[in-house]
């Protein structure tokens, strides 16, 4: 038996179900992930891993195991998404930690958090004055989201009553040297404008820029990768590691 | 046409999977006139029991080298413990068949005719 072999074709197996159900699993980023979720993906993981390493068995039973709970983990997600009351029970919900500015021990204690826990998760988000909080929420992915008291909520163009023009969002020209002429099409532009643009920057072809985005303002950026900047600064506290 | 092909690579994918992992039970099978393993140990249990040593002496070779071309197909379907396994009784039955060992013979020819059935299973 050529294990090695054998544990690069199990691998490859391993690899693109895990792939595949992840997929259909959903997008969820690892910053929304539950405690469950968590637990849900190690385990997942754990027994890809173990279908690839474990010749002691075959890799059928592992597969079976990770199809079984990729489709429970699917079961659950249906559930949830139908079915608000189980949603709540599965995936909890968001709890008020400080209400008012005054922060609620009892269900601090409940949910096992400590006074310094929430101190830390204010830390986290630049406030370290108790007296700027006006609500708080700790969500079920264990994150806190704050209301601050308006007297601490910064001003805005609203308050002054300055107009402002939507900026929209920057859509890709060039990417990496290559004219993306349908970005080009939908910002009703043409590679004559474009060239006439790139020119003001010093740039004679398209495959000179690195990078450049139009936003729906009509504001150009643009990147060369020329950069002409002749020393890089070195942000590092000591040398190496070359 | 995308979209279905988004869906059925994923399927296929897997389904090619599934038959990868089941791939030992169905490439066990002969697939030629000298990887007919099951066959090859009815043979030695015959000359065995018919005490004709050099009768089982040559069919374990065909044996030995059958296994050899099966044990490559059946690998990555199949159990390591359960290849080992044959792969021990066949080493063991050479030493049976040198001393003449009848019984011992017989028992490693049953023993590895289970994990022969085990196999891909």
């Amino acid at each position: 038996m050529n294990e090695g072999l054998v544990v690069v074709v199990r691998a490859i197996i391993s690899f693109f179900t895990l792939l595949i159900f992840a997929k259909i699993l959903g997008k969820e980023q690892i910053s929304q992930l539950t405690f469950f979720d968590y637990i849900l993906g190690i385990t997942i993981g754990s027994i890809a891993s173990e279908a690839t390493v474990d010749l002691s068995s075959r890799a059928w039973p592992h597969f079976v195991g990770l199809l079984s709970w990729a489709v429970l983990a699917y079961l659950m997600q249906y559930i949830s998404l139908k079915w608000r009351y189980a949603a709540k029970i599965i995936e909890g919900e968001p709890v008020i930690v400080i209400m008012n500015g005054k922060i609620m021990d009892n269900i601090l204690r409940q949910m096992k958090f400590r006074a310094s826990d929430i101190l830390e998760l204010l830390r986290n988000q630049g406030i370290f004055d108790m007296n700027e909080v006006d609500y708080a929420i700790l969500e079920p992915n264990g994150s806190l989201s704050v209301l601050k008291k308006p007297e601490y909520l910064p001003l805005t163009r609203k308050d002054m009553n300055i107009k402002a023009k939507p900026t929209g969002i920057s859509t890709e020209l060039v990417y990496d040297g290559k004219l993306i002429e349908q970005n080009l099409q939908q910002m009703n532009k043409d590679k004559r404008w474009l060239m006439n643009q790139l020119k003001k920057y010093g740039i004679r072809d398209v495959s000179e820029a690195f990078l450049v985005t139009l936003n729906d303002a009509g504001s150009l950026y643009v990147d060369k990768y020329n950069d002409e900047i002749k020393k890089v600064k070195d942000i590092g506290d000591y040398k190496g590691p070359y | 046409m995308r979209r279905i092909l988004i869906i059925a690579i994923p399927v296929i994918t897997l389904v090619l999977f599934v038959l990868i992992m089941h791939s030992g039970n169905f490439l066990k099978r002969p697939m030629g006139k000298d990887d007919d393993i099951p066959g090859t140990i009815d043979g030695i249990i015959e000359a065995v029991r018919n005490d004709s040593w050099d009768e089982a002496d040559s069919r374990l070779q065909g044996l030995e080298s059958a296994w050899k071309k099966v044990l490559f197909r059946v690998q990555f379907g199949s159990e390591r413990d359960e290849i080992n396994q044959l792969t021990k009784n066949i080493a063991r039955l050479k030493g049976a068949v040198t001393a003449k060992d009848k019984s011992g013979a017989l028992m490693e020819l049953n023993e590895a005719y289970m994990h022969w059935d085990e196999l891909g299973n």
